[in-house]
Order: structure tokens, then sequence, then C-alpha cells
């Protein structure tokens, strides 16, 4: 009886093994990206209506925890010669993806094709800080996807008591700003606040049209010495030491330095009035407050009045499609490249994350009354459709109906694209970065002199960037 | 080394060429992988001192090798007839053990042995993960150590927050196992609950006192502004979160320190109190000068324990509490080389600065090993 019974079993195994190889079998292409949230859930969604659309392929989609473990994992996938077609890496690892040599230029698997699959190729459409991003040598490199920009939240609420009539643009601003906010009755704890993230000080220093590393920002050949020690720099760390030693800024330096969560505690529980915060958490910010019952505002980034505003960059991360693929499988990867930053998937990732919507046709989507009808016949996520503030927009221009969402593609749209503003390509960025952090750390908590401060940070960066292009130029 | 070899009755020509063999040996063990390189003109003094002080160290360990091999040969004649040949239950043949142990032997090997061993490679080279090549840079990521000030820092916070986690882990541990050890109404039930925290993971008691200690809605500067004091920046001034750090370590660990204590103390004699007691010695003379006496071998081996601790596992709750920050006052040497290695991805120094804390480790183990198999005796 049991042997029959591990007979059958053994035959339906068999079976079920032999019958798929029988059927028309899809092409599979696999696609790593750094995220197990959500974002993780509204890729597979995509990945989802992608496979039934073009029933030829089978786009994989596999979550890992951070970029660096992506990385890892990467990395040892390609010396076993099975890395995935599509993976993921942030802005700062950029330079590391192109030195590695495992990735092509998607402009180069393009070559002169207009269109793949019948899905046309319009790099035009992408606004323009996002293209001079991921354009290296003349070349469209990586394919864009979740981009965000550095901005400013303010709790109005606490503005207008304090009489506080326009939201402060720049440093100056800022500080008066402050002290009719810290001199009111009822103050909050502290003024501002920022998470002390190496991004932040770039941010400033593309602001104030300064370059971060030599051969124009790593743009025109391999960087090799850092520049971002001089005046802009130091500028910078001199205000925040300024600010802190005021009592305005708030400083949570937890958690290595880099504070995020400690800074959305403090303006979500309106202990600080205004935060410096990346873009990618426009959604939350918005609603927490409007649960809160305060009204949440969003505006550029402050700069500094003495040397003018040139421009934001973007941070966030792209996709890079493998070396040496199949020509199936490299089709498949560049056919779901495309479609996942369409113009209507463009705009429903923007909708349900935060994250810019990086292609002018999708904007321009938005601002119509006609983008629920436009996503959801092109396939719109579950996800999305259950958004409440989708929901909510339904049937009206969105950006009318939550202005805050433009904020970061309005501040890149409006800055001037110089090297400066395309944002450094260098090698080792995330260490260097880490340095960096370092630095703004050391100012905030002791009395040394901040450009003192920045030149040791230079000098310390300069070092790890020669041993990485010693061992990583081609 | 010489008396050793005489003792052993070897003929002296023999015990000569053994000598010569393990000298060479000592000698070659780490220079010929290193290619003699820190000998070369160019490289600085303390380069050429890390390369002596290597020999030195492979010469130690060849020579107690020998030393070890030759004892073995000479003894093996006289314990060989009461070998356990015809024990019951022993093996007869010398094949069959090893074939058992294979399984266990081969996965040691493959994923322990091998990948420390590739440490020490790593250690000597400029290596990035993904990179196209890695670049040997002799004994640089060594002796590089010790002139970084950063490094330094490291290594005595390590010192004084290890210290201090066993210090006052132990004291405490031993004031509330000396509460928990009176016969109370539902002390076994207090007991246990004293032990949970040792079940937790180092990472959840990071997460624990974050929403504890932290600066802007924790729960203890909320109780601290209730009585009237002033807020506490735990983690974001480098004066106070070390402390907050040994405070989250000491009560994470606390539960096993309790667990022997009461142990410890169940085995102090209860006629030796009374005969002091009689003697005329009151409560805190009993303690002072016969219970923690006899607790000292169980205090000796929680310290060797409470420092690997502190050395080794605190990982997780430093991570999650505070991240090495703020001014890497919370930076220790286990930290450090995941800093290095993982978020800087530098492998060459983070494997340098293992083995650092792996020579370090040996010296913690073979103390715990001494400790334990000589002087801890239960009981007067």
């Amino acid at each position: 009886m049991r042997k029959m019974l591990v007979f059958y079993l053994a035959l339906v195994i068999a079976l079920l093994a032999v019958v798929p190889a029988f059927a028309q079998e899809p092409t599979e292409v696999k696609v790593w990206i750094a995220f197990t949230d959500n974002r993780l859930d509204w890729a597979n969604q995509k990945a989802a209506a992608f496979n039934e659309k073009f029933p030829q392929y089978n786009v994989v989609i596999e979550g890992y925890k951070s970029y660096e473990e992506l990385f890892a994992a990467t990395a040892l996938a390609a010396e076993q010669g099975a890395i995935p077609a599509v993976v993921q890496y942030f802005e700062a690892a950029t330079q590391v993806a192109r030195d590695s040599g495992y990735f092509k230029p998607i402009a180069e698997a393009l070559g002169d094709r207009t269109e793949v699959n019948g899905i046309p190729v319009n790099f035009d459409d992408f606004i323009g800080p996002v293209s001079a991003y991921y354009t290296l040598d003349g070349l469209w490199t990586s394919m864009p996807w979740n981009t965000s920009s550095a901005i400013m939240f303010s709790n109005q609420n606490i503005l207008d008591a304090a009489g506080v009539e326009a939201i402060p643009a720049t440093w100056a601003e800022m500080e008066a700003a402050c002290e009719k906010i810290m001199a009111m009755e009822g103050a909050p704890e502290y003024c501002f606040t920022f998470p002390n993230h190496g991004w932040f000080f770039e941010q400033w220093l593309a602001q104030q049209n300064a370059t971060y590393a030599n051969n124009d920002n790593g743009r025109a050949a391999r960087a090799t010495e850092l520049t971002f020690s001089g005046d802009a720099g130091v500028n910078i760390l001199a205000w925040l030491d300024d600010m802190a030693s005021k009592g305005y800024l708030y400083y949570s330096g937890a958690q290595g330095g880099a504070s995020w969560s400690t800074v959305d505690q403090s303006f979500l529980s309106q202990q600080t009035a205004m935060a410096m915060y990346s873009s990618s958490d426009t959604a939350i910010y918005t609603n927490t407050g409007r649960e809160n019952g305060f009204e949440v505002v969003a505006s550029f980034l402050p700069y500094n009045d003495e040397t003018g505003w040139t421009g934001n960059l973007i941070g966030g991360a792209s996709l890079w499609l493998a070396d040496g693929l199949s020509p199936e499988v490299e089709d498949g990867a560049l056919t779901f490249l495309l479609w996942l930053t369409n113009t209507e998937n463009a705009a429903e990732w923007h909708q349900v994350t935060g994250y810019i919507a990086i292609r002018e046709s999708s904007i321009e989507l938005l601002n119509t009354e006609g983008w629920y009808d436009a996503i959801e016949a092109n396939g719109g996520s579950e996800l999305w459709a259950k958004d409440p503030a989708v929901q909510a927009s339904k049937g009206k221009a969105w950006y009318a109906e939550n202005p805050n969402f433009i904020v970061a593609a309005d501040q890149l749209a409006r800055s001037t694209i110089t090297p400066a503003t395309q944002g450094v390509i260098l090698g080792a960025f995330p260490a260097i970065r880490n340095v960096v952090t370092g630095a703004i750390d050391t100012v905030l908590l002791t009395d040394e002199d901040p450009a003192a401060v920045l030149t040791k940070a230079a000098a310390d960066a300069g070092v790890i960037l020669e041993e990485y292009n010693l061992i990583s130029a081609p | 080394m010489a008396w050793l070899f005489r003792q052993t009755g070897l003929s002296p020509l023999i015990s000569a060429a053994i000598g010569l063999a393990a000298g060479l040996g000592g000698t070659l063990v780490f220079m010929l992988p290193l290619n003699f390189c820190t000998f070369e003109a160019e490289r600085p003094t303390l380069d050429l001192i890390f390369g002596l002080l290597l020999i030195g160290v492979g010469l130690a360990l060849t020579l107690s090798a020998a030393a070890w091999l030759v004892r073995w040969w000479r003894g093996r004649g006289q314990s060989q007839p009461a070998a356990a040949s015809s024990q019951p239950g022993a093996f007869r043949g010398k094949i069959m053990p090893w074939l058992l142990l294979a399984p266990t032997l081969i996965i040691l090997a493959l994923f322990l042995y091998y990948p420390s061993l590739d440490t020490f490679s790593l250690s000597t080279q400029l290596a990035r993960l993904g990179a196209r090549r890695s670049a040997f840079v002799c004994v640089d990521n060594f002796t590089r150590l010790v002139t970084d000030q950063s490094y330094l820092n490291s290594l005595a916070l390590t010192l004084v927050m290890s210290a201090a986690i066993v210090m006052i882990g132990l004291v405490l541990s031993l004031l509330v196992a000396l509460a928990a050890y009176q016969p109370v109404k539902g002390a076994r039930v207090y007991r246990t609950l004293l032990i949970w925290p040792y079940a937790i993971s180092p990472a959840v008691a990071g997460v624990i006192f974050l929403l504890l200690f932290n600066p802007v809605g924790g729960i203890i500067n909320y109780l601290l502004n209730g009585v009237g004091l002033p807020s506490v920046p735990w983690l974001n001034n480098p004066a106070y979160a070390p402390w907050a750090v040994i405070l989250a370590s000491v009560w994470k660990s606390m539960g096993f320190n309790i667990l022997f204590y009461i142990a410890g103390l169940q085995n102090v004699p209860k006629d030796l109190q009374e005969a002091a007691a009689i003697d005329g010695a009151n409560a805190v003379q009993r303690f002072r000068h016969v219970v923690l006496p006899l607790l000292s071998p169980i205090t000796f081996f929680l310290i060797i324990t409470n420092m690997t601790y502190a050395f080794f596992e605190t990982f997780g709750t430093i991570d999650y509490l505070t991240a090495g920050g703020p001014l890497s006052s919370t930076t220790t040497l286990m930290y450090r080389i995941y800093y290095i290695g993982i978020q800087n991805n530098d492998l060459g120094k983070a494997a340098a600065q293992s083995i650092i804390l792996f020579v370090m480790v040996i010296g913690l183990t073979v103390l715990q090993f001494r400790s334990t198999g000589r002087r801890v005796t239960y009981g007067a």
C-alpha cells in the first residue's frame, strides 16, 4: 500500500517536472531590487501586469534588504556567471557599477532602435536633471527609476503662530524665521532639523555651483581628487554650526548621524517647526500632518543667499542592464525597463511613493483630470488603486489637489544643469559620504573649526578614492 | 625550548634537526606568503619591527607544536598498552571514528577554516568586493593602525566599555541574585522573570533601548521631565551614548549572571555562615568574608564570559541603538570591522582588523579554558 503511494507520488512529481517543458517556455528575466517593503509589492504587481501583456517573457523580481546587500549578491552572482538581467543601484554606486564591468549602457544595447516590442524609446521625455545624471560619456547608461530631491517640510501652523509670513527660501531667511519662532510663546523645542546624511551636504554644494570632485565632478574623466573642502563646503558647515550653537538646529545625531527616523519623530510630533528631508516621504509627511491637525507645506531646500541658487541634484536609484545576456533576455529586459518607466507607470510610481514623476509627459498627465483612467488602462496596480490619496483625487488634477508632490520636480526642473548640479560620479562614494557625515558630526558636536575639519575629511576621503581607483579603474 | 628537548631524552642530533626544522618553519610560516616584504629597503621601520614580531610568533607556534609532537611521540609507547581497544563501546579500527567525524570536519574545513585562512591573505591586500583586481600591500593594513587615531580610540573605548559592562553587570547581578535567593513567596517566578532578558537577542535589546532612550519620544526622558529633571541627550551626545550601550548590554547579560550567582549561592554551605554568625559576624561581614570568597570561582568565570560578551556580542545592540555614533563614541572594534568591511566595502583593512580581534578571542578563550579547567571548584 505504502509502496504504491510512493510510486504515485513519484509519478506525479515526474509529470509536473516534464509537462511545462513541452509548453512554450517564456524567457525568464531576473530583476533584483533593493526594496523589501510596499515598493517591492508594487514592483511585483507591475511585473505580473507586464508578464500578462508580454507572455513571451517572465519577469521575476527579487527584493534585497539594502543596496549594500544587493551589491554583494550581484558581485557573487557575477563571479559565478549567473548575473540577473537587471540590477538596481543607488546613485552613489554609479561609478562602482560602471567600473565593475558587469553592465552594458542601455543606449548601447538599444543601438539605433526607436522602439522595442512596440514600446517607444523617447529619452527626451525624462526631466532634465534626471537624464543629466544618468547620461555618462554621452550615453544613456542606466534606467532612472526611484528619483527624489532634498526639499523642506514646514509646519504651517507654527509658522503662522510666530508671524512668519513666507516660508524661508534662503539661509538668512531661515535664521530670521527661527528667531521669530523661538522667541514666541509656546515655541517648539527647536526651529529646524535635518538628517545628517552626506546627501544634504551634496545638495547645498550643488546649490552654490561648487563641485564635489575634480574633472567636472567626475563627468569629463575619472574623478581623482576631491574638491568639496573649498569655500562652498566650509560655508555649509559653518552655517550648520552657527544654527546649532544658536539653538535653532536640532541635531539628533543618533544612529550614526543618518538620523532619518529621529527627524521624522521630531517634526511629526511638532517639536521642530521645519525639517529638511527627501521628497521620497512627501506622502507620509503630508498625511501625518493632516491626521494630527497641522498643515505641512513642502518647499525648495533653502540656499546660501551669498552664493545664490544654481540648482539641486537628484538622489535615488536606477536600474542597470547586465552585460553578456542572450539577445532574447536582453530584449526582454529592455522591454521591461522601457515599460516600467513609461508615462503611466512613472506617474503611478510617483503617486504611490512620492518619488518624482520622472517624465515630462507623466507630469502633464497628472495635471489633467483624466489621469486615473489612463493609468487604469495601462494596468494600474492594486497598491495604487487602494491608495487613499489616489482615490481622493480621482477625477481632479492631481497636482492641484496635492501641491506638495510637485515641489521636488519643480526644484529640479528650474535647476540650471552644470557639472555641479549634475551630481558627482565618484568611486567609493558611499565610503566618502560616510567621511563627510563624520565631519558634520564633528562640527556639530565639538568646538573644532569647520574649515579644519573639512580639510581633514577631504584628505581622508582622498586616500579612500586613491585606493579605490588603484584597484577598480579598468 | 632546549630544556624541553633535553627532557624528552632524544639524541641531541635528532633534537637539533627537529629544532632546526621547526625554526625554519616558524620563520617561513608568515614570511613565505608575505615574500619577506617587510624587510624590503623602502619599507618603514615599523614594518621591519612588525616582520620580526611575526617571525617571533611563527617560531613560538612551530616550536611549541614540535615540542608537543615530540612529547606525544615519547608518550605513545607508554600509554598504548592501556589503550581503550578492549573497552566496550570503543571503536576498534582507526578509520571508523574519522569516517564518522568526516561530515563535520569537511563542513568545518570548507566553511570555517578555509575562509579564516582566506582572511589572512585578504589582510595583506587592498581589496573591494566587485573590484577588478586587488593589490598586495604587505602589512600596511596592520601597521597603519598604530598611527590611526580613530583605531586607537576604538581600542580604548572597547576596553573601557567592556570593563564597565563587566563590573556594573556583575555587581548588579550579585545584588539581584542575593535578593532573589531570599526565600520569599513566588521566588521561582521571580527568578524565571529575571532570566528572561538573556533569551532576547542583542539586536532586540538594541531596539528596546532605542525606544527607551530615544531623544525625542523616549520613555526615560519623559520620566525625567516628569520629575522636573532636564532631558538627557542619551543617543546624540558622545558623553552619554556609550552609557546607553553599556546599560543595554548590562541588562541583556544580567539574566545569565544572575542564574550563575543563584547557583553559586545555593552551594555556599549553611554551616559556614552559621559558624560565622555564632562568632558574632553580622550579615554584611558574613557576606564579605564568607559568601564573597566562596563565590570567587564563579565570579572569575563570569568575568571571562562577560568579557567575551562585551567584546564580541554587543554588535547587534550597538547597530540598532547608535550605529556607532555620535562622533564614533560607540564604535567598538567589532562594530568598526563591520563599518569598514560592509559599509565602506574595504575588505583588506577589515580583514586585518578582524585578525587582531581574532588574536584577542584566542587570548580570552585560553583564559577561559584555564579558568574552567583548573581553578573553578564548587563548594568549599
